[in-house]
């Protein structure tokens, strides 16, 4: 986990944009809590940098 | 196994800045053995240049390949046409790698990908440490199999010197002290007469002080040349 972000983190993407989380399928609420955080932290951040639109091909990696 | 680490991203961009299409060959053997340049890690740093070049502005394709032994030409073969259409290769095998597709390819450049670490061994899951500087005169036989040569932080050959402290190297005390190791093992062999056994000055023309080396074994090849 910390590799990848640190490879987002050295390619200019940003590590941020990457998390882990663990918990059971019994924690629904928790579920939705991270769900909620990582959206924000992600409107937050902004589009990623590579999504202009000029490669797709690149933008699916 | 011949250890390696991939070099900053940082210094890999820089290389390649200058061409367009960029081929980024690994190696199926040690440095696949030793996460460095194996097929997974090509396709990690290709997608990762993809992205990294592409925010930088620059327009570069780059494709990858791998081989099971970047240092024999017959593997490298199988990769001719691709080199063919490249600007640049970028070689993820050793420095043996990157000169053998250097001399079999001089019409391309072949760029290094990696710093060839040392000769060793895994210790543990991501842990490799130094076991042999090939030397050219293998000093085993007397050491207990501990290589002074290459785990003592001087290569001396007949003990430790004062900064041995605890079991320890005074470089580093992470480091243990081969010489420690030595007389260790060769007590428990119930063989430390051998530490009493003054070694000579060792002749390191076998070594890198005699220039580069060659092996040529007239058995083996194929036709007599002079």
């Amino acid at each position: 986990m910390e590799y990848a972000k640190g490879l987002l983190d050295e390619i200019g993407l940003g590590g941020e944009r990457l998390e882990m989380y663990l918990l059971s399928s019994a924690e629904g609420a928790r579920f939705a809590e991270i769900a909620t955080e990582m959206t924000e932290r992600i409107r937050a951040l902004g589009p990623s940098p590579l999504r202009d639109g000029s490669s797709a091909e690149t933008t699916k990696e | 196994m011949i250890v390696g680490e991939q070099k900053p991203l940082d210094e890999i961009k820089a290389m390649i800045a200058d061409y367009e299409k960029v081929l980024v060959v690994g190696c199926g053997t040690c440095v696949t053995v030793c996460f460095a340049g194996g097929e997974k890690e090509v396709g990690i740093l290709v997608s990762s240049l993809r992205m990294a070049t592409k925010l930088d502005g620059q327009n570069k394709e780059i494709i990858e390949a791998t081989v099971q032994r970047q240092c024999e030409h017959e593997y490298n073969e199988e990769v001719a046409e691709r080199i063919k259409e490249a600007d640049v290769i970028l070689s993820l095998a050793c420095g043996i790698g990157v000169q053998t597709l250097t001399e079999q390819f001089p019409e391309k450049l072949t760029l290094p990908g990696l710093n060839t670490t040392f000769l060793g061994q895994p210790m543990e899951q991501g842990v490799w440490s130094e076991r042999c500087q090939a030397c050219g005169d293998c000093v085993l036989a007397f050491t207990g199999g501990i290589c002074p040569i290459a785990r003592c932080s001087k290569s001396l050959l007949n003990g430790p010197c004062g900064g041995s402290q605890k079991g320890k190297c005074e470089i580093d005390p992470n480091i243990d002290c081969a010489w420690q190791l030595i007389y260790d093992r060769l007590k428990a062999l119930d063989n430390l007469d051998l530490m009493l056994q003054i070694k000579p000055v060792k002749d390191w023309s076998t070594s890198r002080d005699g220039g580069p080396r060659h092996i040529i074994r007239e058995d083996l090849r194929l036709e007599a040349t002079s």
